[in-house]
């Protein structure tokens, strides 16, 4: 259980500066959304399971439509 | 020179920070008084099995209701920037074999999301967290059939007689609480049955409803203001 | 100590996309990876070993983690997805009049 919890923060910090490095918008979203995923498997571990879920429906689920829904309004607007 | 002192910054803001963490106890980082209280009490006093929902919506009430008014603040703004009077045609939706496996799982997604938001007194979830749920249902009919199913389904009127009927709902408990027991938002006592059943916990399952319908209609409208809109033949 | 360097570290890096980043959009993932910093530290110093805060059915034996930490972040997630959804929306608002979600391009700012 212990080393689980070391890989899924090595993970996390890999998926945020992933999430940062690359220059295509629609790239960093997934990444942010893979962070979602890996901060909800590390809520349930740490026993708070109200917040997993809240993560990952709104982390995972609304934030990546949201943000896909402006990327495309603004590529479609600049093209 | 610039980026050289601001990476000269950010190494000293790490130092600073991780100088202060060293500092901090290992054990008992946040003092547990309050928190004993609320679990040593809070299943007698609210007869929620579930702690967080019973300081969400009995003990701290008055943060989910500014945490609702937030939320109602941000959809006004949204709606108010982004409104044109276009024919809300975005796309004519995916390939039939998404369509219609989407129209088989979703009146399952809709059943957990009312699983979720009914039983949040006695399991994980509660209003917000199932409110969201129901807002995904509006945002896959927007992107799998195209919104012109979506606005044809749940008009933007329906969706927002959803939001300020859910406001509504918290408010009035509220002031069932001042006329039954005397103070806003208290719990209404003389609806608990035994605690474990899901009439139970006083008001805390009315409110999750009125929460949940409030925050699903209110992110639905905010999504469906934020997608392109053109005009369109068809509608 | 561990999550503690964790938050450093993701905290900072939120910092650095908001300050060197041009591209708005990135600046807002700037500012949710900060927000998912300070929750994630928040939640892994809340945790103290106990048991998630819900009654069992049939044993009312308490020992749980602290629940006040869990509800304060519940609503802070909420409130920083509605504050991220406002914000892209003046972005897009922005490029309609200026055309550019560039930063450094922006026009009529220092007129």
């Amino acid at each position: 259980m212990i080393y689980l919890e070391y890989l899924l923060l090595l993970f996390l910090i890999i998926a945020a500066v992933m999430a940062v490095y690359f220059e295509d918008e629609v790239i960093s979203i997934i990444f942010l959304s893979v962070v979602s995923v890996i901060l909800t498997t590390l809520y349930l571990l740490y026993q708070a399971a109200d917040v997993a879920l809240a993560e990952a429906v709104i982390g995972a689920g609304l934030n990546t439509a949201i943000y896909m829904s402006a990327i495309s309004q603004i590529r479609e607007k600049s093209k | 020179m610039k980026k050289f002192l601001v990476g000269l910054l950010f190494i000293g803001l790490a130092f600073l920070l991780l100088i202060n963490f060293a500092e901090l106890p290992e054990e008992k980082l946040i003092t547990f008084s309050l928190s004993d209280y609320y679990i040593g009490f809070g299943l007698e006093q609210t007869g929620a099995l579930n702690l967080v929902t019973a300081i969400l919506y009995d003990y701290r009430g008055f943060d989910s209701l500014g945490e609702s008014t937030v939320i109602f603040a941000a959809v006004s703004g949204i709606v108010l920037i982004l409104s044109r009077k276009m024919l809300p045609v975005s796309s004519h939706g995916l390939s039939f074999i998404v369509k219609r496996t989407l129209g088989i799982l979703t009146p399952f997604i809709a059943l957990f999301s009312l699983y979720v938001i009914t039983h949040g007194h006695l399991t994980p979830g509660g209003g917000f967290q199932g409110g969201v749920i129901l807002a995904a249902i509006s945002i896959i009919f927007s992107i799998v059939y195209g919104s012109a199913f979506d606005y044809k389904r749940y008009s933007p009127e329906l969706k927002t007689t959803f939001e300020t009927g859910g406001a509504l709902v918290f408010i009035i408990i509220g002031g069932l609480g001042i006329l039954f027991d005397g103070f806003f938002l208290d719990n209404l006592d003389f609806l608990t049955h035994s605690p474990g059943t899901l009439i139970s916990a006083g008001s805390i399952p009315l409110i999750n409803i009125g929460i949940g319908f409030k925050v699903g209609a209110g992110l639905a409208i905010v999504f469906y203001s934020m997608i392109q809109k053109t005009f369109g033949e068809e509608f | 100590m561990l999550h503690h360097l964790v938050f450093t570290v993701l905290f900072l890096l939120g910092l650095y996309t908001v300050i060197y980043k041009n591209n708005l959009i990135k600046m807002v993932i700037g500012l949710n990876i900060m927000e998912i910093a300070v929750f994630f530290w928040v939640i892994a110093v809340s945790d103290t070993g106990k048991s998630v805060p819900i009654y069992h059915l049939n044993k009312f034996a308490a020992s749980f983690n602290d629940p006040v930490p869990q509800a304060l972040t519940l609503t802070g997630i909420i409130i920083g997805a509605s504050t991220t959804a406002l914000l892209l929306t003046f972005i897009i608002e922005l490029n309609k009049f200026a055309d550019t979600i560039d930063s450094n391009k922006l026009e009529g700012l220092n007129e």
